[in-house]
């Protein structure tokens, strides 16, 4: 049983590596020249890319650290040329506007290799697609490409049987990361592709940490040293933006990454919260709300930190007034549109909540986007979406999807060439786990928690938050 | 002289509260993020129509204009046509039933959009009409009803019976007695109407938030809800889209109310 | 015949005609009236109370919105009254909102409707400013007030800190005591110069003779009001209350924008909490008795208005 739990961490932390390792071709091209397979390698998870031939450093059988090759896919042929689509015309559903011109052209390209199809995209903004488009897309026979959020919404568009089993689709077992595609499956079915990968860890500015002589906290000692020095120095400790609850907890998948000993202990316990069978003033959760307590006192936090909205905490990080942001990966390019002055200064790096430097994991990973075909569209729309998924998730596609949105994807053979998706080496060092925010399934329960921590962080009493969200919950579910 | 320095101060203060956000949104729209957010009441450093040149490229918020025009003329004449028939109708009725159906349509009035969007959408979705702006002007249409008839009835009824009653003594027929005596009349009230349908309209989200998907149809609130999704953290670009959507409003509001207000002090009083 | 018909008129709420060539006629027309609103009547119908009847079918199931709904009888009902604090706290924040927002945006619209009533260029001008707010659609509002509340770096708190009044420059939309009055101000600035228009409508259609008259027997400018002008203008007050309740409940598009209901249910009414039980928690069931509950209100809230200005419907 245990060694169990230890192969699925690892695997885990080796995904993550992966997504993350093939930002850097250049640094590990400089520190692994003489990576060859079964030669000797010195940093556990350490990675030469996600293309079919790369290379993983892991333990062999004799206990050594050595270059192995890493059956990435879920088979060991190589992946997939994308399926022909027949004629025909369907809806592709997302809330992604900023993609909508890197999808624009890459849906022209596919529209050349398939004449006579037309793909058109419907985008909502995100609030509104979390809260309608399930509805909208069951009725709809054109929209056969939908996408969901990981957590709830998929898990909604799961059990009402809206999406298609795609297991045994071979994309879905050559094209794409194996160990990435566990956000898409339901009851051991793949019913989807999560085709994006974030980072949800704190952005930080280099140029500052540098200035002053700061090193990157590594436990919560650190941070809390971190922010009474930062504060001290006139800064604002972190861009936090209150107001915006999305954002402002992201933090709270670092807080939770470490509350258990094994993954399926973590599982279980936010289980036990998210069916009501263990109040939030439990202790594990007490003990973190704790945590945000003590950031507060230690001044981590801006002035009026409930009412910051995500404006605002980015302008506070992008002119320079606070040295971190703690939201992710994807806020990097909004913050370079402010300032330009940021390309190239900024590092993700991970927040250990915990003071054990040797924690489990010591940074987030994440994957919002999953790609499925919606089971009441059209027969031959179900064919096209099909052909169209394939099509995203051919290296080439995904590769000018990562660059030309600066995110990276969970598809085998990208080259990343932006400077911003290179720029995470910081992270590099960091074990990484999957958002575990998202383990929450109940979206009401998982507010309750958010709003209370929300409201410690605001000024409140940690007993008095936890029991008013108690009882808000113990209602939610009664 | 109380009243003075009161009217002078009130006016002053509420003309200061309107200008300073719309003065933010307008110079806003002109400068850089770091700029608007760091210094919002200020001048631009340097008048730039960049945000205007990156959102009116392509002409999706021109054809999201005209689908605002076209949605809210129909849906305006429309209502002001059904409810005023209605209302005259209702406010001549002698029979308790004239109550009952002022009673069931001013019910509409307590039951709020928002609650009934489920049942909306799956019967728009059963008659095939999402996706359509004339779905849109139906809806419309339906939802506009109670505030409409809830006022022109009420208007209907304060003009005095004699006037009717010369008229229907020349032998006027019901629907004659509708066009040509109550609508003259009601000529201020239903200028007023139309500008309460032709605002509430204008600016719904509700309907074309559930109806409408295509982004060829979409209208122009609509397409603001895009905009601030897609520049969630950016509001010199959001403000941009703002004051495109406002300034031939702007300009309309000024050629209706020229003829609304004087057609609200011209004769209707002494009628 | 033309004091028939006025008597009939007069009589009509009570007791219609029954017998006689005056009730026949009566009756006759009546049928013409009502066939005119027949019309309005089937658009009403359909696309209108049918939806909304559909609501009583799901608030006796517990229904996902997806799948089939489940019939569980009134347990919908008992469980918001005995068992869900932020029903009721959400409840009390949709009375704070519509009373704040009612009682300043009628007070305000009609004191500026009076300060406007003259056609005089500057009136004019400045009625064209104040209705200014209202052409704009909820979302562009909510950003804009999104943008000024904000505490560290918003125009508002950065000029309040300005001038000296710091402990004016609160946390607007972050307070869960302030961000409620916060939103409400932002409505009653949305809205108050649609009503000063339907109030200076009201209010050109008092004959002048009676301000007057009052003026020759001496009244001030108070007594003027309260014996023309208010009495008068009541019809009017009634429908700007009326319509103002309605649009404080209409507040969803504005204040989903703006707080999304926090922070923590705080600045929520009901109608978002309706649509966030919907379409955040798939509780569709339990959102539509939510919905049965927000029409009661409403119809109460109505009736209590009614009484109070004691109108003639």
């Amino acid at each position: 049983m245990k060694k169990e739990m230890g192969a699925k961490t690892f695997k885990l932390m080796i995904a993550g590596l992966f997504a993350i390792s093939a930002t850097i071709v250049p640094v590990t091209a400089s520190f692994a020249a003489g990576e060859a397979l079964g030669t000797k390698c010195t940093t556990e998870g350490e990675s030469t890319g996600t293309k079919s031939t790369s290379l993983v450093c892991k333990e062999n059988k004799s206990g050594r650290l050595v270059w192995a090759k890493v059956k990435l896919s879920d088979s060991n042929l190589s992946p997939i040329k994308p399926l022909r689509a027949p004629r025909g015309s369907i809806e592709f559903w997302h809330w992604r506007a900023e993609d909508k011109a890197i999808f624009d052209k890459i849906i022209a390209d596919f529209q050349d290799l398939n004449p006579g199809v037309k793909v058109t995209q419907v985008i909502s903004n995100s609030s509104d697609y979390t809260n309608t488009a399930l509805n909208k897309v069951q009725s709809n026979p054109k929209a056969a490409v939908v996408t969901t959020f990981r957590g709830s919404q998929f898990n909604q568009a799961a059990t009402a049987g809206l999406l298609k089993d795609l297991s045994n689709e071979q994309f879905a077992k050559r094209n794409v990361i194996k160990s990435m595609m566990g956000a898409g499956q339901y009851k051991g079915k793949q019913l989807g592709i999560p085709y994006q990968s974030l980072f949800n860890n704190p952005v930080y500015n280099i140029e500052i940490f540098k200035k002053e002589g700061w090193k990157l906290p590594k436990k919560f000692s650190d941070w809390i040293s971190y922010c009474k020095t930062a504060k001290a120095a006139g800064y604002v400790p972190m861009a936090w933006m209150g107001a915006f609850r999305p954002q402002a907890l992201q933090i709270i998948n670092s807080s939770l990454m470490n509350t258990a000993s094994t993954d399926a202990q973590l599982n279980a316990q936010i289980a036990a919260i998210d069916t009501g069978k263990d109040a939030i003033t439990i202790k594990w959760v007490k003990d973190m709300a704790e945590k945000y307590a003590d950031l507060r006192d230690a001044g981590c936090f801006p002035d009026n930190p409930k009412g910051v909205t995500e404006a605002a905490g980015n302008t506070l990080f992008a002119t320079g007034k606070s040295p971190i942001l703690p939201t992710g990966s994807f806020s990097m390019g909004g913050i370079v549109k402010l300032n330009e002055k940021m390309d190239g200064n900024m590092g993700l790096t991970g927040f250990n909540f915990t003071d054990d430097v040797n924690a489990r994991y010591t940074g987030i990973t994440n994957n919002t986007f999953i790609l499925g075909i919606n089971s009441k569209a059209g027969r031959t729309e179900q064919r096209i979406a099909r052909a169209f998924i394939s099509y995203l998730v051919n290296g080439e596609v995904a590769t000018a999807y990562a660059n030309g949105t600066k995110q990276h994807v969970t598809v085998l053979d990208v080259e990343y060439t932006d400077s911003n998706l290179r720029n995470t080496a910081s992270i590099m060092s960091e074990r990484l786990v999957l958002a575990p925010r998202f383990t929450f399934l109940n979206q009401g329960v998982r507010d309750i928690l958010e709003d209370a921590l929300i409201a410690i962080v605001g000024g409140e009493t940690v007993d008095k938050a936890l029991e008013e969200g108690a009882k808000l919950i113990k209602q939610k579910l009664g | 002289m109380i009243y003075k320095v009161g009217r002078a101060f009130g006016l002053t203060l509420f003309s200061v509260l309107i200008l300073i956000p719309v003065l933010v949104v307008v110079l806003g729209s002109f400068k850089g993020d770091l700029e608007l957010m760091t210094k919002p009441l200020a001048l631009p450093e340097r008048w730039s129509f960049e945000n205007y040149r990156n959102l009116l490229e392509g002409g999706q918020i021109a054809n999201n204009f005209k689908n605002s025009t076209i949605v809210t003329l129909f849906s305006v004449l429309l209502t002001l046509f059904i409810s005023s028939l209605a209302s005259f109708g209702i406010a001549r009725i002698i029979h308790v039933s004239g109550k009952v159906l002022l009673l069931l349509f001013t019910m509409g009035l307590a039951i709020p959009a928002a609650t009934s969007i489920i049942g909306i959408y799956q019967l728009f979705v059963t008659l095939n009409l999402t996706n359509t702006l004339h779905g849109l002007v139906i809806i419309n249409v339906a939802s506009t009803l109670p505030i409409s008839i809830f006022i022109l009835s009420a208007f209907f009824r304060q003009i005095p019976t004699e006037i009717y009653e010369s008229a229907a003594m020349d032998g006027a027929k019901p629907f004659r007695l509708y066009r040509s005596v109550a609508l003259p009349l009601s000529r201020p009230s239903m200028g007023a109407v139309a500008i309460f349908l032709f605002v509430i309209t204008w600016n719904d989200l509700l309907y074309p938030l559930l109806l409408i998907t295509r982004s060829d149809l979409k209208t122009l609130p609509l397409a603001l809800i895009d905009y601030r999704g897609e520049y969630a953290i950016n509001f010199s670009m959001i403000f941009t889209a703002v004051m495109v959507a406002s300034i031939p409003m702007v300009v309309m509001y000024l050629a209706m109310q020229k003829s609304f207000v004087s057609g609200l002090t011209a004769g209707a009083v002494k009628g | 015949m033309s004091k028939t018909e006025a008597g009939a008129r007069k009589g009509a709420s009570s007791r219609p005609q029954k017998s006689g060539p005056r009730g026949r006629l009566a009756r006759s027309n009546d049928r013409a009236y009502f066939l005119m609103a027949i019309p309005a009547l089937l658009v009403y119908a359909l696309f209108y109370l049918y939806p909304t009847l559909t609501n009583l079918r799901y608030a006796f199931s517990e229904w996902d919105g997806l799948q089939e709904a489940k019939f569980i009888g009134f347990k919908n009902f008992t469980r918001s009254l005995t068992n869900d604090d932020t029903f009721y706290k959400v409840l009390g924040n949709n009375i704070e909102f519509t009373g704040l927002v009612v009682i300043f945006q009628t007070a305000l619209s009609l004191l500026f409707a009076i300060f406007l009533l003259k056609n005089t260029r500057a009136s004019v001008a400045l009625r064209t400013l104040y209705f200014f707010p209202t052409i704009l659609s909820s979302v562009s509002v909510a950003m804009v007030w999104q943008f000024l509340y904000e505490p560290n770096l918003g125009p508002l708190n950065v000029f309040l800190n300005s001038i000296g009044l710091d402990f004016l420059a609160l946390n607007w939309l972050g307070s869960e005591t302030i961000t409620l009055r916060a939103v409400a101000f932002t409505q009653v600035w949305f809205h108050t110069g649609q009503m000063m228009v339907v109030y200076i409508a009201g209010l050109q259609q008092i004959p002048q003779e009676l301000y007057e008259a009052a003026e020759v027997d001496g009244a001030t400018r108070w007594q003027q009001f309260k014996s023309v002008t208010w009495p008068m203008a009541l019809p009017t007050t009634a429908v700007v209350m009326a319509y103002t309740t309605i649009q404080s409940f209409r507040a969803f598009d504005l204040i989903y924008a703006m707080t999304q209901g926090g922070p923590n249910n705080s600045s929520s009414i009901l109608v978002t909490l309706i649509y966030l039980t919907a379409f955040n928690e798939y509780r569709f069931g339990y959102a539509a008795t939510q919905s049965i509950y927000l029409i009661v209100f409403i119809l109460v809230l109505t009736a209590i208005q009614r009484r109070l200005l004691r109108t003639r419907y």
